[in-house]
């Protein structure tokens, strides 16, 4: 049955469905009361972002001419709301869709996303944990929860600040045993992996930069992701290695970590943020190295958003960005496991279920 | 046995995970902030019963298992075992209750399922969507509980409680979800 179907035989379904206002409401408030512009960039672009990884929707722009060029749905708002920082606008944020082909429908995603994007200037990226901590509260108390404490699947979380921070040298060395020196090296990462069982076979194949991020990252949600569901807190990871941060600046203190954390809840990934990279060489290099490895991975082949590079070079303030995953957040709020259950139109039931006879399933 | 690509497990078959037999039960696409994907695959480890997770590599090889299905009749519970019977041959084979988990409370009498066989041991019971069975107890239900919304819980056969509605009495014949243990519908005989 679709969801449409079910909200009309049972009408109290529709309340979780409406978290998804009071959540984005509240944002807005937040933001504003803290004098952010709110932007709109497009979602139709022409350099949709290099990320090696990521798979785009593509479309064809056509012109009355009769001539055509590529066009693609963004992956997120990134290089145009840095433009926006370059061209002066100060602190500013946006609610709006991103798009990413090629994931499973369901569970926590779907190809089309609502996601928020801020940019804070003059503050670094320690100082936004901050802020995330208080834009959770007040989302918090407009969605109903009563003192900051959240009961989720019927466990209670606290949302009062501040949040558990740890690095993510911390959390291998308090999961793994591994200093910063080993998580950094593939072969201290594979012989941990081969006395924990893996099945490492698949990396013989790999050049050493991919084979230490595959190992990186399969560690990492095998070992210790899946235990930061125990905490009753958000919790905050930080300092991701360099390779692991495309747009983030390098910690000065320790060059081979960026200036990247990330906040998890009940399971959940709920943001990503930056120290933002504002070093128009040093990004440059990075994105050209991006695209090789989006050829070397088969991919369909982008140019560098040159755009975006001189709007660097023209000069960024000093700045600190995050990203959140908009649905993840109703979901939490509206007490909800699936991101099927907090879309009106999820896409599972566009694309999956289109044929269905209505009210039999 | 086929090898597949870890990012085609598909919830339902059965994978060999460190050695052992695994009967998938969700798989979800995870991607780390930046790197491939992953697949996350909630599986049941068919030696130990135990439930567990594990994040592959979306382009891994895994051996999918082909597993031979036999239909056979519920007889009656042995302590942890569970003693079905080949209908045609008679022939009887004994399970570890562990394998059906929550779900030996569905088996009534003669009900027919289907065993999974990898290896020559059972690895797996297959259920019907629904099964009949019959209630044998249920209380008067109390008027003015509003808490429970017009349902009550009753007590089949099989020992399993279900939330049924308040005019389901002793001795109703009730279809069961076996996948939800959830009620269906009253059976009008």
């Amino acid at each position: 049955m679709k969801n449409w179907q079910k909200i009309r035989r049972n009408p109290k379904l529709k309340q979780s469905l409406l978290v998804r206002e009071r959540v984005i409401d509240a944002i807005r408030a937040f933001f504003k009361s803290r004098n952010f512009l709110e932007v709109e960039t497009p979602l139709l672009v022409k350099r949709p972002g290099a990320e090696p990884y990521l798979n785009l929707f593509e479309t064809t722009l056509e012109l009355p001419d009769g001539s055509s060029q590529p066009g693609y749905l963004l992956t997120s708002p990134e290089y145009a709301m840095k433009k926006l920082l370059a061209a002066g606008l100060g602190s500013i944020f946006q609610i709006c869709k991103s798009f990413r082909n090629k994931e499973s429908l369901g569970g926590t995603h779907n190809p089309e996303f609502t996601i928020l994007e801020f940019y804070q200037v003059e503050v670094n990226y320690e100082e936004l944990m901050g802020v995330f901590e208080v834009m959770i509260l007040a989302i918090a108390e407009a969605t109903g929860v009563e003192n900051g404490q959240l009961i989720y699947q019927g466990k209670t979380y606290d949302l009062v600040k501040p949040y558990p921070r740890f690095s993510v040298a911390e959390l291998f060395t308090k999961y793994l045993d591994l200093s910063a020196d080993e998580l950094l090296d593939l072969a201290a990462l594979r012989a941990k992996a081969i006395s924990l069982g893996y099945d490492l076979s698949g990396l013989d194949s790999l050049a050493t930069d991919f084979a230490w991020e595959e190992l990186y990252n399969q560690l990492f949600l095998n070992e210790i992701e899946s235990r930061l569901v125990d905490f009753t807190q958000p919790v905050i990871v930080y300092d991701y290695p360099a390779p692991q941060a495309a747009l983030a600046r390098k910690k000065q203190t320790d060059p081979r970590f960026a200036e990247r954390f990330e906040v998890y809840l009940a399971g959940m990934e709920l943001g990503n943020a930056f120290g933002e990279l504002i070093d128009a060489k040093e990004q440059r290099q990075r994105l050209e190295a991006d695209l090789d490895l989006r050829r070397q991975l088969g991919k369909k082949d982008q140019e560098v958003d040159y755009d975006f590079i001189e709007s660097l070079e023209a000069g960024l303030p000093e700045c600190s960005g995050m990203a959140v995953g908009v649905d993840r957040l109703v979901m939490l709020f509206a007490d909800e496991t699936e991101i099927d259950q907090v879309l009106f139109f999820p896409a599972s039931e566009i694309f999956i279920d289109e044929a269905t006879t209505p009210g039999v399933k | 046995m086929s090898t597949i690509k870890a990012g085609n497990i598909k919830k339902g078959i059965y994978i060999l995970y460190k050695e052992q037999p695994h009967y998938v039960l969700k798989t979800q696409f995870v991607s780390p902030g930046k790197g491939s994907a992953f697949t996350r695959v909630k599986m049941r480890d068919m030696r130990s019963g135990a439930n567990i997770e594990f994040n592959f590599k979306s382009h891994d090889n895994v051996e999918e298992l082909d597993v031979e299905t036999k239909e056979m009749q519920f007889l009656y519970h042995d302590g942890n075992e569970i003693i079905f019977m080949d209908p045609r041959t008679y022939e009887q084979l004994s399970v570890p209750r562990h394998i059906l988990d929550e779900q030996a409370l569905m088996l009534t009498s003669e009900i027919k399922v289907y065993l999974t066989i990898y290896d020559e041991r059972v690895i797996g019971v297959i259920l019907p969507p629904k099964v009949r069975m019959t209630v044998t107890e249920a209380h008067e239900a109390i008027s003015g509980d509003r808490q429970t919304a017009g349902k009550k819980p009753v007590t089949m056969e099989s020992g399993l409680i279900v939330q049924a509605p308040l005019f389901i009495k002793t001795g109703d014949v009730l279809l069961i979800d076996t996948e939800t243990a959830a009620y269906v519908s009253r059976v009008n005989d």
